[in-house]
């Protein structure tokens, strides 16, 4: 192997219980292959151990299985930082759908199966069993995001809320009654996607995704994270924020807009940062999330 | 009895082979898929119309394939048809997801197999070589990228797409967002081809040092597109029986029918049968199911694998070569779609939601897709997920068997067996995260 030590930088992904849409998200980006040396990332290399002296260490997918739990803890045993990467690694993801009673025994009655990793009751974030030096919240985290974290001295900007990178303009004229289901209607261009009904989350969740779906036509469904001004404190604090945002720009009924907040495609995303810190744990700091 | 446990990467997800041998005989093959999430659990209660944000997050490489089939699935429930518009859109979403999956199976999945490297960022290359025309990963990367370029173009987000609505899509795809998505096309087509070429000549030197293309039996194919012009958007699912025959066809909603599904107790991923035969399913399939893909570069491509190969074909490490063929045939088909104009007018019917059972076809990059749902008080009452590389699970086991008899013998093992483990199983290009949910 010619390139076998290249003096570039090293990193490594570790995949978890997760779709591989990070991973994706990184293959997307073509600009690290010539500034860094990836050692470890299953999906593409063939070699089954994190080596030594790997600087960053990106975990994507939650912790699903004992095997996961030892793959995890091997991992991060020799590496500088580590990154917990999209909405899986940072609370569980999409499968925390399944936190309730009746599903957690269907993944419990499997734990009797021969040679199968054995189920855990839950899926639990990355910081529940190792430190994370940085989070990167998405789903998935855009190629930039990924370049970004990779080169914390590069000066990623991005806006607060994904709001200042959307680019619709909010009127104060008109004032839907009902929500619009993310089905129905057509979206107008450049109008905000709350004016028109839609339970757009933007106004609060971070920046940094440059507003994709809500260029797209489609609304926020928060897959960012908190900005930082809710994000070291419960998630009802922002659920709270969303509504006034609401409340002001609409004539939507408290109680609709709060019990659509709580439907499995928002939760999924709305309680991933405070509410995952686990018990004992602090919040994740701000100063930690990109 | 010993068990010979091989780790697996360069897949999607996490699986492991199990040759089971005594005294130099091989027992068995387990392909072992040994991950869980249970989406088929935990979407029990969920509005049924949030489903189509929900299920791509069943796999991050399929994802679109997700999506469209399950609009598509309510759209059945509903008795809705979709504008002509909308399913051309869900079309080029569809070929953006095979072009992205098609490179990266060949170029970083399989290609390191031709190489003999261990992934194709650490190929050998000269510093010449690359100054020229970029190094083979980049260039890999970038002809992934025009795949899910053209998600983002027709699906609004570039891994989860959103645009697929119950009744259409959102919105249609302007001249303006068009042409350059064209441009991009017209500017990678040539190094897909390239790498392809390249990728073509490394497989036949590859076959002359181990001897073959795959010696397993013929088994029966499973595609859903049509024998002309396929479309991935598809209606009805086709089988082939080994001679070339054609045995049945059949809609969604009659799966059970044809299809057995089987639990396995080593693997959380199950397997399907056909009337109790192993079948394959993915790019041979559709290939030994096609007679001609109608753009101009792939139906080259395609008569020279069939003057080669024949019709149908059936060593597996041919999947591999239809992937490329595919390859070029999604760019081409794309690049002649957004020539049309794909914005004349709303792509969307509106809908009125029921109760019932809604079935949603389309055919995935590793073969036809089916979600079916069971919506009372418009909630999901039941889901299950059809999956393409449950279909293939019982042919990969067979394959793994033969590779396993080629290369043990009751004195040794040859080393090459973790090489031969590792192709067979890539030419598949399973979804672990699919089959398992």
């Amino acid at each position: 192997m010619s390139a076998a030590d290249t003096g570039l930088p090293k990193f490594a992904i570790l995949q978890l219980s997760g779709c591989a849409g990070c991973e994706v998200s990184l293959l997307n980006a073509s600009e690290w292959v010539e500034k860094f040396r990836l050692v470890y990332m299953p999906l593409v290399i063939s070699t089954h151990h994190v080596p030594h002296e790997v600087e960053m260490l990106l975990v994507s997918g939650g912790v699903r299985n004992n095997e996961d739990v030892y793959n995890l803890k091997q991992a991060v045993k020799h590496v500088k930082k580590v990154i917990a990467v999209g909405t899986c690694a940072i609370s569980g993801g999409v499968t925390n759908l399944g936190d309730r009673d009746e599903v957690r025994e269907v993944f419990l009655s499997q734990s009797g199966r021969l040679h199968l990793p054995q189920m855990l009751s839950k899926t639990h974030p990355v910081d529940s069993f190792v430190d994370v030096d940085l989070y990167l919240p998405g789903c998935p985290p855009t190629p930039e995001l990924f370049m970004a974290a990779l080169q914390p001295d590069q000066g990623f900007k991005a806006s607060g809320i994904v709001c200042g990178e959307c680019g619709r303009r909010k009127l104060t004229d008109m004032r839907p009654k009902h929500l619009t289901g993310f089905q129905s209607g057509k979206a107008q261009p450049d109008i905000c996607l709350i004016n028109q009904g839609y339970l757009c989350v933007g106004t609060s969740t971070r920046g940094g995704c440059r507003a994709i779906c809500t260029r797209a036509g489609h609304p926020c469904v928060g897959c960012r994270g908190p900005s930082n001004s809710f994000i070291e404190k419960e998630s009802s604090v922002w659920l709270e924020n969303i509504q006034r945002v609401f409340e002001r720009m609409t004539d939507i009924p408290a109680g609709e807009v709060n019990e659509a907040l709580r439907s499995p495609q928002l939760s999924m995303f709305l309680f991933q940062f405070s509410d995952y810190a686990g018990g004992t744990h602090h919040p994740r700091s701000k100063d930690k999330v990109l | 009895m010993t068990r010979l446990t091989f780790p697996l990467s360069r897949i999607e997800g996490h699986a492991r082979v199990v040759i089971e041998v005594d005294a130099g005989n091989v027992l068995a093959s387990q392909f072992q898929a040994v991950e869980l999430r249970g989406f088929r659990h935990f979407v029990q209660g969920t509005p049924a119309e949030q489903m189509p944000v929900i299920v791509p997050r069943i796999c991050g490489v399929c994802s679109t394939a997700h999506h469209v089939a399950s609009v598509k699935a309510l759209e059945h429930l509903y008795g809705v048809t979709p504008p002509r518009l909308a399913c051309d859109i869900r079309e080029v979403l569809l070929l953006g997801q095979l072009i992205q999956n098609q490179a990266t199976s060949l170029f970083i999945f399989t290609m390191p197999d031709r190489a003999n490297v261990e992934s194709v960022f650490h190929m050998d290359e000269s510093e010449a070589s690359k100054k020229q025309q970029l190094s083979i990963a980049q260039r890999a990367l970038k002809v992934r990228k025009t795949g899910t370029d053209l998600i983002s173009l027709a699906g609004g987000q570039f891994i989860h797409p959103v645009k697929a609505h119950i009744g259409g899509v959102s919105g249609g795809i302007t001249r303006e967002a068009a042409d350059p998505m064209i441009m991009e096309l017209e500017a990678m087509l040539p190094v897909a081809c390239q790498l392809f070429d390249d990728y073509w000549a490394m497989s036949m030197a590859m076959v002359e040092r181990i001897g073959s293309w795959g010696d397993d039996e013929p088994t029966y194919y499973l595609a859903s597109t049509q024998a002309n012009k396929p479309r991935f958007n598809s209606r009805e699912l086709r089988v082939m029986g080994p001679d070339g025959e054609e045995r049945a066809s059949f809609a969604p909603s009659e799966f059970d029918t044809y299809l057995e599904f089987h639990e396995t107790e080593y693997s959380y991923a199950g397997s399907t049968t056909y009337q109790g035969q192993i079948m394959r399913a993915n790019s041979l399939a559709r290939i030994n199911l096609t007679e001609n893909l109608g753009t101009p570069r792939a139906d080259k491509y395609l008569k020279r694998f069939t003057s080669s190969f024949g019709k149908p074909a059936h060593p597996i490490m041919l999947f591999d070569l239809c992937r490329g063929i595919e390859l070029v045939y999604a760019m081409e088909r794309c690049m002649e779609m957004l020539s049309e104009d794909l914005n004349y007018m709303d792509p969307k019917v509106g809908y009125i939601p029921r109760d019932g059972i809604g079935y949603g076809l389309v055919e995935a990059p590793r073969g036809p897709l089916i979600h079916r749902y069971v919506v009372e008080n418009g909630l999901i009452a039941d889901a299950q997920f059809i999956i393409p590389t449950v279909h293939n699970m019982r042919a990969i086991e067979r394959a793994l068997n033969v590779a396993g008899k080629r290369y043990i013998s009751p004195t040794a093992i040859n080393t090459e067996l973790e090489n031969a483990v590792g192709r067979v199983v890539r030419a598949f290009d399973p979804c672990i995260a699919c089959a398992t949910q």
